[in-house]
């Protein structure tokens, strides 16, 4: 007993040591990607309104009404556009022709963003108040950008393409095959698609659109081209795909209301 | 009893800079300065060990609850605290630290405080990176990323003694 004891004395240092890092190594293999994103979901509300108030410096004084003025006349065009384009194939199905749009697009602007981790969020200023929820998609002018995880009052925390959570359907578009859009984590320029079958013929160069087999983004949004295709791992390909958004300049972005999202979803749940 | 408001106090203004300045600060796409390893870096000798390690532990969970990277920082924060007074040992003058000092460039001088940070800071990233990737794939593209960020953020802290934490 007493050697016992002065065991536990002379190592209680390590003891202590291995505990911590045990608790540690527990946390990290407890925390799945959801808690992971919930936690980062919760802290950007909160470092979210701080953000908000030193972004200011990023706005260029002369530069911010210009700026606005082009992102609400482009946001303006874009609602219009979704209108009539849902107005012109809607001739053949009965409930679009109720005149209502399918999506509308709320405009938001970025208050922080991280690039270089691998796990990237960014914060948007526009939330619950502005009507941005949970799973909604996020666009920029120049193509996909990602989905809402979280929203408070006024703020808005995106898993971008860039994070390793991150999971989309993306089809090509000369063939439409349509695989599995994710990240490996080392360049925020490039996001891998995977589950193309070999036969499939590939060109590099050829562009890579959204789905539109989630209820999160409509058919057709532009996510990047092909840059370059490999068949290692046997039976599917791991297509590297150049991304048209530019996560480093990103600033002003809309988010995607669907209307139909629910749904549709009510409907595909009901069928399970 | 100052010592420890000091210490806490110090705590506190590491993490906030850490996440509200540095965590925007990067430069290229491999390098984000971890400067909040200054809060173990200048704790005092004597502090006991197992202060040293909770402390560190402390400091990497919140950290962890900041960056969202549940685990990742705290793993490598008590690696660090675990490791320092060895390191400290290994690198003390001939005639040992004398007492009422601290581990600043200003009782050591400036070679002294750049190797002892390059060693926290490189096991601190090394432990840091890999647990984040976990997996060899990417191996020595995370080496690479070690050794850019160590460089950075050994910098940065060695600069920040001349600024902010003189005394």
């Amino acid at each position: 007993m007493r050697t016992l004891l002065r065991f536990f004395q002379k190592y209680s240092n390590m003891l202590l040591f291995l505990l911590l890092e045990i608790i540690a190594i527990a946390i990290i293999m407890q925390s799945s990607s959801y808690q992971r994103s919930r936690l980062i979901g919760l802290n950007r509300q909160v470092t979210g309104y701080i953000y908000s108030k030193v972004d200011g410096a990023r706005e260029y004084f002369s530069l911010k009404e210009v700026n606005e003025q082009l992102a609400e006349e482009n946001l303006d065009l874009r609602n219009r556009l979704d209108l009539i384009s849902s107005q012109l194939d809607s001739a053949t199905v009965v409930s679009e022709m109720m005149g209502a749009h399918r999506y509308y697009f709320v405009q938001s602007r970025i208050v922080h963003n991280s690039i270089y981790k691998q796990y990237n969020y960014l914060t948007l200023n526009k939330g619950k108040k502005q009507g941005v929820f949970r799973d909604m998609g996020v666009i920029s002018d120049q193509g996909l950008v990602g989905i809402i995880l979280e929203s408070s009052a006024n703020f808005a925390t995106v898993i971008p393409v860039i994070n390793r959570d991150f999971r989309l359907s993306a089809k090509i578009k000369s063939n439409n095959y349509a695989g599995i859009l994710q990240w490996d984590g080392l360049s925020p320029q490039f996001a891998i698609l995977t589950e193309i079958p070999f036969h499939v013929e590939l060109t590099e160069g050829d562009t890579i659109l959204t789905s539109g087999f989630s209820s999160i983004f409509p058919e057709g949004i532009k996510v990047g081209r092909i840059e370059s295709f490999s068949l290692e791992k046997g039976n599917f390909y791991d297509i590297r795909v150049e991304l048209f958004t530019d996560f480093q300049r990103l600033y002003h972005v809309n988010v995607i209301r669907n209307y139909r999202q629910e749904e549709q979803l009510n409907l595909e749940k009901s069928n399970r | 009893m100052y010592i420890i408001a000091r210490n806490i106090f110090r705590f506190a203004v590491v993490i906030l800079f850490q996440v509200l300045v540095m965590d925007n600060v990067m430069i290229s796409g491999y390098m984000i300065p971890y400067i909040y390893l200054l809060f173990i870096l200048l704790m005092p000798f004597e502090t006991p060990r197992w202060i040293q390690l909770l402390s560190g532990f402390a400091l990497g969970l919140t950290m962890d609850l900041f960056t969202g990277t549940a685990g990742m920082h705290t793993a490598a924060t008590v690696l660090v605290a675990f490791v320092r007074p060895y390191l400290l040992d290994l690198l003390a003058p001939r005639d040992g630290y004398e007492p009422e000092t601290f581990p600043r460039i200003h009782y050591y001088g400036f070679l002294w405080f750049l190797k002892y940070t390059l060693l926290i800071v490189l096991i601190h990233h090394l432990a840091l990176f890999y647990l984040e990737v976990f997996q060899l794939k990417v191996f020595l593209s995370t080496l690479f990323r070690v050794i850019l960020s160590s460089i950075l953020s050994t910098s940065t802290i060695v600069l920040s003694q001349y600024f902010v934490f003189r005394k």
